[in-house]
């Protein structure tokens, strides 16, 4: 197309070049109307080349939002995943809270806090749909002599035992938690004074019978156990622990290493 | 370009640039209630030091919590370092953690993925 364009052009140039037709009305209006065409030709391409700039302007626009777009999507999906993983792990801090709020260190069992709530909830469900259940205080029988005799690590240790022992003998239902000091405190969900007192028996056979080779050979533990059984659920809880404290205060006076019922 | 001083607060972290040292340091936790309003004049600082100095930038960061608008901020000043690092310019970032608290090594990991920039992890006693 080019090459025609350019055969026809040098085709002009030469006739109008040519004296032989110089001063012809014809010459004249051709060259007259081969000026025009130029003109328009040169009009042509550089609107052409106008139109092609802003068409690769266009498409390297296109090119660049595209990038950006993908940049922007990658950095919104990194930025989702590390958002997750701080949820998790506050989430994670937030159990671990909980658990030191609702737990003992020493011993890992549940604390007062925990144990009171407990308490609660048992008297609640009394209230809601009758029945009975047990509350047994415990304590650690000559805990501070074995704190004076052998320290304090070995009293926080003979705790920790004790500790796991009454845990680990009592039923899957019951609860053992620590009240505070070497006070224990079990709560015994559906059962009458004759249930938890078998449990507490055995409690004793097995303190009397913990060996551990954490503790000197020489201390033997042993525990004493108020215990009470509650029928109403709106008794005052300081009225059932006043209770159970009063027994086991007896326990103690009675030369301990026993259970008093009250 | 001033130094920027700001101190940080229980849901802010403490923010140090240095210009004549070319270090910036951002320390605590970040929960801003308005991240952009914090965190614009630290990204418009990093621009102008990167724009004007060929100088050493250390960014060095000792953060714990930070919400998802911080962490969007984060990554927009990592991807400022991370393009001046690709045209050959001094930088880096150095993160610092407890060494017992591994769960901000793993997620300083997370942020380091995907930048070629010279970037430690480094736990601390």
């Amino acid at each position: 197309m080019v090459k025609v364009q350019e055969l026809l052009e040098n085709r002009i140039v030469s006739l109008l070049e040519n004296p032989d037709y110089a001063g012809h009305p014809l010459s004249e209006g051709l060259a007259e109307l081969f000026e025009r065409y130029c003109e328009q030709t040169r009009q042509i391409e550089r609107i052409a080349h106008i139109s092609d700039r802003y068409q690769e302007a266009e498409r390297d626009r296109h090119i660049d939002t595209t990038t950006r777009y993908q940049r922007q999507l990658r950095q919104i999906a990194k930025v989702m995943r590390i958002s997750d993983r701080y949820q998790h792990m506050l989430r994670d801090m937030n159990e671990r809270l909980y658990w030191i709020s609702s737990h003992d260190e020493l011993t890992g069992l549940p604390n007062r806090r925990q144990m009171q709530a407990h308490l609660k909830r048992e008297l609640q469900q009394l209230a809601e749909r009758g029945g009975q259940f047990c509350v047994a205080l415990a304590d650690l029988d000559h805990f501070k002599a074995i704190n004076d005799t052998y320290g304090h690590d070995i009293g926080d240790k003979a705790l920790a035992a004790i500790a796991n022992c009454l845990s680990e003998h009592i039923r899957g239902y019951d609860l053992c938690g620590r009240w505070g000091g070497e006070e224990f405190l079990l709560i015994f969900p559906h059962s009458d004074t004759r249930a938890a007192e078998a449990i507490l028996a055995r409690l004793h056979e097995v303190v009397g019978a913990l060996v551990s080779h954490q503790l000197p050979e020489q201390i033997v533990l042993s525990v004493s156990f108020g215990l009470s059984a509650c029928h109403k659920g709106d008794e005052a809880l300081d009225q059932i622990l006043k209770r159970v404290d009063g027994a086991l205060y007896q326990a103690k006076r009675e030369g301990r290493k026993r259970t008093v019922v009250v | 370009m001033q130094d920027l001083n700001v101190a940080g607060t229980d849901s802010i972290p403490s923010i140090q640039a240095n210009w004549a040292s070319g270090r910036l340091e951002m320390k605590g936790d970040s929960y801003p209630e308005n991240a952009f309003e914090l965190y614009q004049p630290v990204i418009d600082w990093i621009e102008v030091f990167l724009k004007t100095e060929n100088r050493p930038l250390l960014m060095q960061l000792q953060l714990l919590y930070l919400n998802t608008s911080s962490i969007r901020a984060m990554m927009d000043m990592l991807d400022l370092l991370e393009d001046a690092h690709k045209q050959g310019k001094p930088v880096g970032v150095t993160w610092l953690y407890e060494r017992d608290n591994e769960r901000v090594a793993e997620l300083a990991e997370e942020f380091r993925e995907d930048y070629t920039l010279r970037f430690d992890i480094v736990p601390q006693e």
